[in-house]
């Protein structure tokens, strides 16, 4: 806690309290104690909480200038004495009660002036709005429930000037904010501002003026406290839930304008309490680390030191600040892109004759590259691109091009970057006109004639990726910019440096072992049809329907908390070769309605893994071969087993636990965790054709990892034996190494 | 021989109790069980389950001829029709805001605050109010009537994933209560349940609408969802133990079997027989599967689900 906010904020607290109790002696005597309190906006427009402050904090119902006695002494009792000279900490908590005091005293004060009708005020013929009414009140609480509203920026001051003033105010606007505005700095207000600027005020323009003096600025958070009543189901006098609401659920922040002074500190001590932090656009101590408020409490950004062009693009960046400091989601309503966008034109091709521009593909050059950055190096919605633009090609030329995506954000991890990048594929796709295939440096991407008459230019790609992003993982990414590179030298210069960062990737998946982590992952999406299925998802298994690894299913959790994914804890292990831990074994209890009580992540002959219906492969028992066989989905023939891919998923789907048989995916039988029990990859005697050859590379690593490198060559497959004695033949002519192990039944 | 013991599950979890109807309207509460539907020998059942009758705020353009006779000119007027259906036995009302739907007569708040006003001016009885079943629209129109009916605790649906936050909202602040809709699927009727109460609105302020297949159009999987939902809110999770509402009517007069008039196979029998039948059976398995609500269409179908709940409730 900063010593020089705190005392300034005490000090402010004191001021404001002592004003409230002067007027409410002269109250007494002018407009006298049975006077009535009623607060009311400029159109007449009422409120039913009262003070809503004070009720919301004691439940104490003002409603007239005697009953104002009581919440006086509450202030007074707030109120921490000054910090003396040598007190170095001034703490967090009296800094606290001196706001909480000075919101009473605020409020108390507006009482009074709406009790001799001093308010709303009303300066150079213009009428502020004072209090927000409950029907206005109400409305705007349902859009901040829903979202449409994050919450509203309190702007305290006066700007740098009258443009700095109206781009502020603008800046919120575009992100859905709520603006109140209040208080002065020298004399100026940003109300004069934006009124010599012909903006309009009030209710319709989402602009609410409420006075001139800071003292006014506990009407937004008497809006504040009322939202509590009506939508968090708070009764009045449960401050503490009023309090936490607000820090949860109302996106609110203070940015004040010009210089700082005792009662703004102690306002805004005030707000803190709320959850609602401070940037102030002057040079001031910063109060950064997390606790009442979700992120900073004070940010101090001085204007003229902001980094931008002209005062336009700072007072941008400032509000940028702003949002990041309070949390604040952004929604892309629509992608601004020349050419239809939707899932229906995921599947388009683009073919030769209707093609305008290529990138990458036989012969090309493409990749795309998302990567993290720290929220000062990130513009969001910045799009850039290097090198010529697509109407400086002929039609039908094959250019070069690095797309690189750029984000940041408070949730962001480098785990989530392949899993973000690898969505380029479908957001692109989803642009008429635009087909994309790939991914990393294979990317390969068309764009058609039409798409480039409709005015598609490369930015589009950036503008497409910054909306989606935003939209659809919002949850962890605040920031996105995208580059998009065009001159061969970068691009050639850009793609070595990338394809050492995939590199990096794959070894850290590879690294990626069961025993480095304490959570892994369930899955429930295919409940509806089996269910008592659920799958739990390691980072050396992948989900059995070979969609979901255990990195996806981390970032799901994140982006979606009540989702499909949901995190198990490992627990103590029960038995670390065949993959049996206690809380695993809780989960998958309580969540297949109790009807598997434990299961087995590296076995197949003990309890081994449910399966609902989608597996990529079947693993099965041969006694004959003293092995297993492993059929793959895309594989329609018999099988030594003497059953077809299809009649083996009516014996291991729907949920069943079956020993000897299970389901999953087909890079499992790559992992160093394949059937660990059972003696991993040298058990397996037979493969599908199919599989063998797609999963060529990395079954010969595995198999030389197991220490017999031609493994491959002594697995039957479909071509080789169809029936168990076949099988039996062709491994001992293989001298396959399952007949030599140990004896499975 | 020794008498057969009946087996007694015991269960640890409870059907929440949910009440319609307040300030001056008539109230009813479902919900509360303590076992399965009419396992009476194994736990407690405290209320009996409602039967609502549809009313729309717009004359049906295709509703079958056996229902328009039924109903006669009602149909012209939600408020004639609402208190007609009363009369014929209606323990709350289930208004759908058919208006509003952008292929209808794309009518907005006012409208429908129009409407609900005559309704809740018409009849005394708890009210349900629905929108079009489009998300943008419903949230006008729900926001709108929700503000008429303030403090009288009607319902308000539906919420869906794409706009359960508005309606909840809403609910919260005037007092209502929300219906969850989900497309038959366990999974995600929980999930929306948890979304609605992450919102801040109270669980106990939450019908479920699973989603209803008619006979022959999938009962049998609404059947099966409904069965495991009560599964697990017996076993205690609290985030399925919502009452149930089934739009049974509207399902079973949609399909053929109900609609079809020229060209019947004679087998087919009776014509209105038949789809009264179909809506009889339709609204029977569902109480057999959990409804705690029942909406219907037919006068005749509420005397016959009536007479089967008294001889087995």
């Amino acid at each position: 806690m900063s010593r020089y906010i705190a005392t300034a904020a005490i000090r402010g607290a004191h001021k404001v309290v002592r004003q409230a109790e002067e007027l409410y002696a002269d109250a007494l005597k002018t407009v006298g104690p049975d006077a009535k309190i009623q607060f009311k906006d400029k159109g007449g427009g009422g409120t039913a909480y009262w003070l809503p402050v004070i009720y919301g904090f004691t439940g104490q119902k003002v409603e007239t200038i005697g009953d104002l006695k009581k919440s006086l002494e509450h202030a007074k009792g707030l109120l921490p004495p000054l910090p003396g000279e040598h007190v170095w900490l001034p703490y967090l908590g009296e800094t606290l009660d001196a706001g909480m005091a000075t919101l009473f005293a605020e409020e108390i004060i507006e009482g009074i002036r709406f009790a001799k009708g001093q308010q709303p005020e009303t300066r150079n013929g213009f009428t502020f709005n004072g209090p927000i009414n409950d029907v206005q009140m109400r409305g705007w609480g349902i859009q901040m429930v829903d979202g449409r509203m994050p919450g509203f920026a309190a702007l305290l001051g006066a700007a740098k000037n009258n443009e700095v003033a109206v781009k502020i105010v603008r800046e919120l606007q575009s992100k859905g904010q709520l603006v109140f505005l209040s208080s002065s700095s020298n004399g100026r207000s940003i109300v004069d501002q934006l009124l010599e600027s012909g903006v309009q005020l009030g209710y319709d323009t989402f602009t609410v003026p409420f006075g001139t003096d800071t003292i006014s600025t506990i009407y937004a958070l008497g809006y504040a406290s009322r939202a509590t009543f009506s939508f968090g189901g708070v009764t009045p006098g449960d401050f503490r839930r009023v309090l936490l609401y607000n820090k949860f659920r109302c996106f609110a922040f203070a940015l004040a304008l010009g210089p700082m002074d005792d009662v703004k500190w102690a306002t805004g001590a005030g707000a803190i309490s709320y959850g609602f932090p401070a940037v102030c656009d002057t040079a001031v101590p910063n109060i950064l680390p997390t606790g009442i408020t979700q992120y900073e409490h004070v940010v101090s950004m001085p204007f003229d030191d902001i980094p931008g062009r002209d005062d336009m693009e700072r007072a941008e960046r400032l509000v940028q600040r702003c949002i990041e400091v309070r949390g604040i989601k952004i929604k892309i309503a629509t992608i601004k892109i020349p050419v239809a966008y939707g899932p229906a034109f995921e599947g388009e091709v683009v073919r030769r004759a209707d093609l305008q521009s290529e990138f990458g593909g036989k012969g090309g050059m493409c990749f795309e590259w998302l990567t993290t950055r720290p929220p000062e190096e990130v513009e969001d919605g910045k799009v850039t691109v290097v090198g010529p633009d697509i109407d400086k090609f002929e039609v039908g030329a094959k250019i070069p091009l690095g797309i690189v995506i750029e984000v940041s954000g408070r949730k962001m991890q480098k785990d989530f970057e392949p899993v973000l990048e690898r969505q380029v594929h479908h957001f692109l796709n989803g642009a008429e006109g635009l087909q994309h295939q790939g991914q990393r440096d294979i990317t390969w991407i068309r764009l058609s004639k039409n798409a480039y008459a409709k005015g598609f230019r490369l930015r589009h790609i950036g503008d497409i990726l910054h909306g989606v992003y935003h939209n659809q993982f919002g949850a962890i990414v605040d920031k996105i910019q995208v580059t998009l590179y065009t001159e061969p030298k970068k691009v050639q210069e850009l793609i070595e440096k990338a394809r050492g960062i995939y590199k990096e990737r794959n070894d850290r998946i590879a690294g990626l072992t069961d025993e480095a982590v304490d959570t892994y992952y369930s899955c429930s999406l295919c409940q509806s049809f089996a269910p008592t299925h659920i799958c739990v998802i390691n980072p050396e298994r992948v989900g059995l329907c070979g969609a979901y690894s255990w990195l996806d299913c981390k970032a799901s959790f994140e982006i979606n908390p009540t989702g499909p994914n949901q995190p198990v804890k490992k627990g103590p292990c029960i038995d670390q070769t065949k993959g049996e831990w206690e809380g695993v074994n809780k989960f998958v209890y309580e969540h297949s309605q109790m009807k598997v009580d434990r299961f087995t992540v590296y076995s197949v002959m003990d309890s081994p893994m449910t399966t609902c219906g989608c597996c990529e492969c079947v693993l099965a028992l041969i006694p004959e071969a003293n092995g297993f066989m492993v059929v793959s989905r895309e594989d329609y023939s018999m099988t030594p087993s003497g059953m077809t891919f299809t009649t083996l998923m009516g014996t291991v789907g729907g949920g069943l636990q079956t020993p000897g048989m299970m389901g999953h995916g087909k890079y499992y039988i790559t992992s160093k965790k394949f059937i660990l029990t059972e003696g991993g990859i040298k058990r397996l005697v037979w493969l599908s054709k199919n599989l063998k050859e797609e999963l060529g590379e990395e079954l010969k690593a595995a198999a030389e990892a197991a220490g017999v490198p031609d493994l491959l060559d002594r697995i039957a497959d479909g071509t080789s034996a169809t029936t168990p004695d076949e099988l039996v033949a062709f491994l001992q002519q293989k001298q396959h190494p399952a007949l030599e192990m140990p004896p499975l039944l | 021989m020794a008498p057969l013991e009946a087996p007694v599950e015991k269960w640890t979890g409870k059907i929440r109790e949910l009440k319609l109807g307040s300030g001056g309207r008539k109230t009813i509460t479902v919900g509360g069980g303590t076992t399965l539907p009419f396992v009476k020998f194994e736990g407690a059942q405290p209320h009996r389950p409602a039967i609502a009758i549809e009313v729309q705020d717009k004359e049906p353009t295709d509703w079958s001829e056996f229902l328009v006779s039924a109903w006669g000119d009602a149909l012209k007027n939600p408020g004639a029709w609402a208190k007609k259906a009363a009369e014929f036995g209606a323990d709350l009302l289930y208004i759908r805001l058919a208006s509003a739907h952008p292929e209808a007569s794309n009518t907005g708040a006012a409208q429908a605050k129009k409407s609900a006003s005559e309704v809740l001016s018409a009849v005394d009885l708890p009210v349900i109010f629905v929108g079009p079943d489009v998300a943008e629209k419903d949230n006008e129109v729900l926001v709108a009537v929700s503000d008429v009916a303030k403090g009288q605790r009607v319902g308000l649906g539906n919420c869906v994933e794409k706009n359960y936050k508005t309606i909840a909202a809403t609910c919260m602040a005037d007092g209502h209560v929300a219906i969850a809709k989900t497309p038959i699927e366990i999974n995600l009727a929980k999930q929306l349940n948890i979304l609605l109460s992450d919102v801040g609105l109270s669980p106990d302020s939450i019908l479920m609408d699973p989603t209803t297949g008619a006979l022959g159009y999938g009962l049998e999987y609404t059947y099966s969802v409904m069965e495991r939902l009560r599964l697990a809110a017996l076993m205690g999770d609290g985030m399925t133990s919502m009452p149930m509402i089934c739009t049974a009517g509207e399902e079973s007069w949609r399909q053929k079997e109900s609609k079809a008039t020229l060209d019947v196979p004679q087998a087919w029998g009776d014509n209105q027989e038949r789809s009264l039948i179909w809506e009889n059976v339709t609204a029977i398995s569902l109480l057999a599967a959990g409804a705690d609500i029942l909406v219907l269409r037919h006068p005749k179908t509420v005397v016959t689900v009536k007479a089967a709940l008294d001889k087995s409730f």
